[in-house]
């Protein structure tokens, strides 16, 4: 652990289920078949219901001041008649060695141990100094103030007494705002002793009607995300920038 | 040499209405800072694609015009160049409002203002490895250090004023490096991403702070109504007209290496898109062009009036080279899969000129304008002239 990072942590308690006991901390990450991907959005969907990310209108996606914590891009190449268009659904690609972390100058947004790179509204100023150096748009500006009662989720875990990030009750603007991998579900799940990857996933990987997505451990040889990685070949996006990034796309 | 300052009357009708205009005005901008806090960033024009707006176009130009100034009292009191004693110690109290206003900037840019302490807290809530976190020790050294230079000159202990001239300028030097770094960092954005991007700040910073200081030079001797030697705007516009093509190469340099694989679609962009004009027109025609022409022409070096109008083509030509840095910098869209992308994803972002970030801009300006006048009539700032009079309608804008 580094030493910029110890006290950031969420005291995540230790996984029964593991076999190998010396391995103390997963390493979340996920796998995306873009063979499989049909480009329906429902992934986008799923994560704005699951984490009450606002709706933007149209004025203000042309502007781009919408919140995306999940989105899907086209990437046309060719000409018609030979032409291919690839639909990508890009979440936080939650790089290993992530450009937010390193230049975030209030630890407001930090590696957790298990590999999720979160953000904590608390500590954020707002400096956009990540939106800058993100490499993947992953990032978004709440510019507005949303309306209260959209944020209201009683179904969610109440874990904010113990840690107080999430759930969020009163989201606020002037914050950048990020996909977590669903951090509250998994642990929740490590709490109820569930298992990970296939009993509990994220939104995104839960609504995926085509099963393109695969959420697991990368340093657990068992899981089904290093199964399919060490099955077909893989890309990462922006592979040039080393941001060593934990979303794993599986090609056409 | 029997120099006294004085501080001015302030009792002119002129003065009293500049002090009104500029409060009004800083008014303003502060309720527009208020709407922008309470009611969220979209009344701005920032937006995920351009993060970065006006107030921190505002902030990295001010941050280069104090290094002029304090440029300029270290040649007095640093080396012992008198010709410009008279006007040293406003260059120390303007170089110290220049980086109040540009902190000014920086917490206009923040989402959360009323968490800014958070960049102070030095290795105990910081992330010192942010260029941001290490630039909030600069920045904030940069000010004290400014405050204790103009305490010493004020108590005219001119040893310690020596000292502290010399740590003056070293730290200006490495505040706009660190400048620069933020921006020369960031290997995700191509027009910033360049190591020679704090040497290029610094350079700018120079040029236009020496411009500016040109600017109040002549305008604060018509005030004041002394005469002063000619040969020393002179000899400075030539350290300018040095100083310009240091910096123009080092842009050319600069602009050469992302004309080249990898990453050239950004720079290209910047030169043909919708931000061209102010690359064309601002930075490289007000800011290098004109200037080194009105400069090294052997006619109009020599005309006081076009060294002036050099001077300001100048000052006006690196806020194009600000703005032309800050917002196409990130307009650029990413290239996050190899092709075409379509839709929202593959266009270059547009800044709308929205009437609160520009009132609030204009805000920052008048801020300075009014510490600066308050300053005058409280502080001890310039000399008196030889004739007796005061100053009352000394206005350098900044």
């Amino acid at each position: 652990m580094r030493r910029e990072e110890r006290g950031n942590l969420l005291p995540i308690p230790s996984l029964p289920y593991l076999p190998n006991a010396e391995r103390q901390m997963p390493r979340w990450g996920m796998v995306i078949d873009l063979d499989k991907c049909v480009g329906c959005q429902a992934c986008s969907t799923a994560c704005k219901n699951e984490n009450n990310v606002p709706h933007g209108s149209p004025d203000e996606q042309r502007l781009r001041r919408d919140i995306y914590w999940n989105k899907m891009i086209a990437a046309t190449s060719g000409k018609y008649p030979r032409v291919n268009t690839e639909l990508i659904p890009m979440p936080c690609m939650h790089c290993d060695h992530a450009p937010c972390v390193t230049v975030c100058p209030a630890k407001a947004t930090y590696r957790r141990e298990d590999g999720i790179i979160v953000q904590d509204f608390r500590r954020c100023i707002g400096c956009k100094y990540c939106i800058v150096a993100c490499p993947y748009g992953a990032r978004s500006f709440n510019s507005k103030e949303q309306e209260e009662e959209e944020y209201y989720r009683p179904d969610l875990p109440p874990d904010r007494d113990v840690w107080g990030q999430w759930p969020f009750p009163t989201r606020t603007h002037g914050v950048v705002e990020k996909c977590t991998f669903c951090f509250h579900r998994i642990d929740q799940a490590i709490k109820e002793g569930k298992k990970i990857g296939t009993e509990v996933v994220p939104a995104c990987v839960e609504d995926c009607p085509a099963e393109a997505r695969k959420f697991g451990d990368l340093d657990d040889t068992r899981s089904e995300v290093s199964r399919l990685l060490s099955s077909r070949g893989w890309i990462r996006l922006r592979e040039e920038l080393d941001t060593k990034c934990k979303v794993y796309y599986l090609p056409k | 040499m029997g120099l006294t300052f004085s501080k001015i009357e302030g009792n002119s009708r002129n003065f009293k209405i500049l002090l009104i205009l500029f409060a009004g005005f800083t008014a303003i901008g502060f309720i527009c800072f208020m709407v922008s806090y309470i009611s969220g960033h979209y009344v701005l024009g920032s937006s995920n694609i351009i993060p970065w707006g006006m107030p921190i176009t505002i902030t990295i130009y001010l941050i280069g015009l104090s290094a002029g100034s304090l440029i300029l009292s270290s040649l007095t009191y640093v080396f012992r160049k008198e010709e410009y004693r008279p006007i040293a110690r406003l260059a120390v109290f303007l170089a110290i409002i220049l980086i109040f206003g540009a902190m000014i900037g920086i917490a206009l840019d923040l989402g959360r203002p009323e968490k800014s302490w958070r960049l102070f807290m030095f290795f105990v809530l910081n992330n010192m490895r942010s260029m941001f976190a290490v630039n909030g020790i600069l920045y904030g050294g940069y000010f004290l250090i400014g405050i204790v230079y103009l305490g010493a000159i004020f108590a005219e202990k001119y040893k310690f004023v020596k000292t502290m001239g010399i740590i003056a300028i070293c730290w200006a030097a490495l505040v706009h490096m660190g400048t620069g770094a933020i921006f020369g960092f960031i290997a995700t954005r191509p027009i910033f991403y360049s190591p020679i991007k704090p040497f290029e700040f610094l350079a700018a910073a120079m040029v236009s702070g020496l411009a500016l200081l040109m600017i109040i030079v002549v305008l604060t001797f018509k005030f004041v109504k002394r005469n002063f030697d000619r040969d020393v705007i002179f000899s400075l516009s030539k350290l300018l007209l040095i100083l310009i093509i240091g910096l123009a190469v080092m842009v050319l340099i600069d602009k050469l290496t992302h004309l080249y694989p990898p990453d050239r679609e950004p720079t290209i962009w910047l030169f043909t898109g919708p931000f061209s004009w102010i690359f064309w027109g601002l930075q490289v025609g007000c800011a290098y062009v004109l200037p080194i022409i009105l400069l090294s022409h052997p006619r109009f070096r020599k005309d006081m009036k076009w060294v002036m109008v050099a001077a300001v083509l100048v000052v006006v030509g690196i806020f194009g080279e600000r703005f032309s840095l800050v917002i196409p910098g990130t307009a650029y869209p990413l290239p996050f899969y190899p092709g075409k992308i379509e839709g929202i994803w593959g266009m270059a972002g547009s800044f709308p000129i929205t009437p609160v970030e520009s009132f609030m801009s204009l805000g920052i300006f008048t801020l300075m304008g009014l510490l600066f006048l308050v300053g005058l009539k409280n502080l001890e700032l310039l000399p008196v002239g030889e004739m007796g009079q005061q100053t009352p309608e000394i206005t350098q804008k900044t």
